[in-house]
């Protein structure tokens, strides 16, 4: 009687042991899925399916001997701080959840980030460009380049491209509106153009009535927005509506259908820098999109697809890590070395990557590579 | 002077727009001495439904009578589901306006569920529908213009409907003694409803005009607007037509000068704190009478 219970207690063991190989590994993605900056989290929760799906079909990434298959896991964050803490606190205390892409805005990220550290869950950020977000801890990294590298051209575009006698700057008051403004104002002068005046909103602002007319007063010809489409896309109609003939420069997050959508044929002629852009005629890119657009009716944008290569770049330094060890994790993620749609990346001692920035416009209704 | 004359041309178009939201308020205010804070959402629920027929192709202008005519429904639908039984139950008057600000909640959650409208800021038809005027650095937009006029002659119709017709001799019965006007035979619950179906439709007309000078709408575009015209209407003297119009211009023009002059950070507070002022330096408002409580 012993025997057969030692026996099936075995069998048990093994079963569990197989059933435990047959695992799934979690990835949380967290970012605004509702509200005004929803459609850059459903982005990223999109790209970041499409890429598990595709390791999933491989066959799952593989730690030491064993398979594992890819989970996403959706967070909300509404764009709030209050929102991004708890759900920051709800993930770490999911040890099934290996790494955390979001989250959106550099300053919710900011607020999410200590409790990633604090907990050792490797959090990468497809999106926040502020100075200081990288460096509140090790387990910290973001695909995307600091907001000074992100304006460089920006402030090309405004300058040498368009050719911007004055330059202007509107800026939303948040932490990433004011640091992006602030860099902005460095580039221009960086790159020799004149920068002439600076005018901030709140993110909800829908009357630029005397913004307009200051940066009239000031005879500006050229304005960079330091601002999500939400505010870029209203501007853009206010500038239109008044007669206002003034080119407008945007960041990467400018690169999205709504921008478009919103502003109709006021739109036209608004310039951004992206590191990935979806009418790039290379192959792998072209092939990315189709699959992306087949399942999602839509393009991806740049800012989406840097999400869907943080999604790669954790895979692989799991796999290379070989072993579920939050610590080798992290290591491994310095010695990152992806080639993805965004580019190739490679993290520095802080854990920023670098990007190469293409010049878009919106023509004819559409986002194209800008010619001038 | 250009700029000085700039902010007060904007601060004027600026203040049509709470002007036209305030008279909503002063509108039902009047009636029920009820603040009404489902109105700003009404006005965003107004904007939506214009959207909503113009993608369906009625075309611009049968597009805002729909509208009109779904807000003042909606409006009236507040009032049946939620005031009038309260009213029944002679609930205390804290509980009504607690009401109110949970249907405007409700109102603004529908309208940005995803299957319905989303959360997200959507593109609205401009209403500039002729050339704007142009006099030396300023630029006149004809929606500016239209909203002038919309909201002077919504305002004559109002003072005419209240001061003149006979439904409006028993709004200000009821507004004086609810309990005598039904006893002469005013049918209350009825003038009740009427009077928040005109406010609900002047709400719709203020959501269409206001979308389309600016040219975006977003489920929460009636919140602080809602917030500024009601301290519009108190600046005015809450109850009072005209008053409302004239609060919303002192408050459009006290914030774009203040914008220009001080920075966008005091932008959103200004309302707020000439309402602040108003009140300690003449609690009625401008054009508000001391009320007589009877006992």
């Amino acid at each position: 009687m012993k025997k057969l219970f030692s026996v099936l207690l075995t069998i048990c063991l093994l079963l569990t042991s197989a059933a435990m190989a047959e695992g799934t590994i979690k990835i949380a993605v967290a970012a605004p899925m509702t509200g005004d900056n929803a459609e850059y989290g459903i982005g990223f929760s999109n790209a970041a399916k499409l890429m598990a799906d595709e390791w999933n079909a491989k066959g799952g990434v593989k730690i030491g001997d064993e398979a594992y298959q890819v989970e996403i896991v959706d967070f909300d964050d509404k764009s709030d701080s209050d929102e991004a803490q708890i759900i920051a606190d709800t993930i770490v205390s999911d040890p099934d959840i290996w790494g955390v892409i979001g989250h959106f805005a550099s300053g919710i990220c900011m607020v999410a980030a200590p409790t990633y550290q604090e907990y050792e869950y490797v959090n990468i950020s497809p999106t926040s460009s502020h100075a200081d977000y990288s460096g509140i801890g090790d387990y910290i990294f973001r695909n995307n380049t600091v907001i000074v590298v992100e304006t460089r051209t920006g402030a090309e575009i405004a300058v040498n491209d368009l050719g911007g006698k004055n330059i202007g700057i509107l800026s939303i008051d948040t932490e990433w509106g004011q640091s992006a403004g602030n860099a902005m104002e460095e580039n221009i002068a960086a790159v020799g153009g004149n920068f002439v005046l600076r005018q901030e909103v709140s993110t909800d602002a829908v009357d630029f009535a005397t913004e307009i007319a200051n940066f009239k007063a000031a005879d500006v010809d050229v304005i960079m927005v330091a601002g999500m489409y939400g505010t870029l896309a209203p501007f853009a109609v206010a500038c239109k509506n008044s007669d206002y003939d003034v080119r407008l420069v945007g960041c990467s997050n400018a690169y999205t259908d709504n921008l478009i959508s919103i502003a109709g044929d006021a739109a036209e002629g608004i310039c951004a820098p992206v590191s990935f852009f979806a009418g790039n005629p290379d192959e792998k890119t072209q092939e990315y999109v189709k699959a992306y657009t087949d399942r999602y009716g839509s393009a991806p944008s740049a800012l989406t697809t840097q999400a869907y290569d943080s999604v790669g770049i954790l895979l692989e330094a799991m796999e290379r890590a070989g072993k579920l060890d939050r610590e080798a994790i992290k290591d491994e993620m310095y010695n990152t070395e992806y080639d993805g749609m965004s580019g190739y990346t490679t993290f520095d001692e802080i854990g920023d990557a670098q990007k190469v920035f293409t010049k878009i416009m919106v023509k004819d209704g559409a986002f194209q590579l800008a010619e001038f | 002077m250009q700029t000085l004359l700039g902010a007060i041309i904007n601060g004027l178009a600026l203040g049509m727009a709470y002007a036209l939201i305030a008279v909503g308020y002063s509108m039902v205010f009047g009636v029920l001495r009820l603040i009404n804070f489902s109105h700003g959402s009404v006005y965003a629920f107004g904007a939506y439904m214009v959207y909503f027929f113009v993608s369906l192709k009625v075309g611009l202008f049968p597009a805002i009578l729909i509208a009109i005519v779904l807000s003042g429904l909606l409006a009236l639908t507040i009032v049946k589901l939620a005031l009038e039984p309260l009213r029944k139950k002679k609930s205390i008057p804290i509980a009504t306006l607690i009401t109110t600000i949970g249907m405007s909640f409700i109102i603004q959650n529908v309208l940005s569920i995803d299957y319905i409208f989303g959360s997200e800021k959507h593109g609205f038809p401009s209403l500039n529908l002729f050339a704007p005027i142009v006099i030396g650095n300023i630029t006149i937009q004809s929606s500016q213009i239209i909203m002038l006029v919309v909201a002077v002659v919504l305002l004559l119709v109002l003072t005419y409907v209240v001061q003149k017709t006979k439904i409006g001799l028993a709004m200000r019965a009821i507004q004086q003694n609810s309990r005598a006007a039904n006893m002469v035979g005013v049918n209350v619950n009825f003038v009740i409803s009427f009077t928040f179906f005109i406010g609900g439709a002047c709400a719709a007309i203020a959501g269409a005009l206001i979308a389309g000078y600016y040219g975006i709408i977003s489920p929460t575009m009636g919140s602080t607007i809602g917030l500024k015209a009601f301290a519009a209407a108190v600046v005015g003297g809450i109850g009072m037509l005209h008053g409302a119009v004239v609060g919303g211009l002192v408050v459009g023009v006290a914030e774009c000068l203040a914008a220009q002059y001080l920075g966008s950070n005091v932008r959103d507070p200004m309302a707020f704190v000439i309402l602040i002022l108003i009140l300690i330096i003449k609690p009625t408002g401008f054009f508000g009478k001391k009320g007589i409580t009877k006992v």
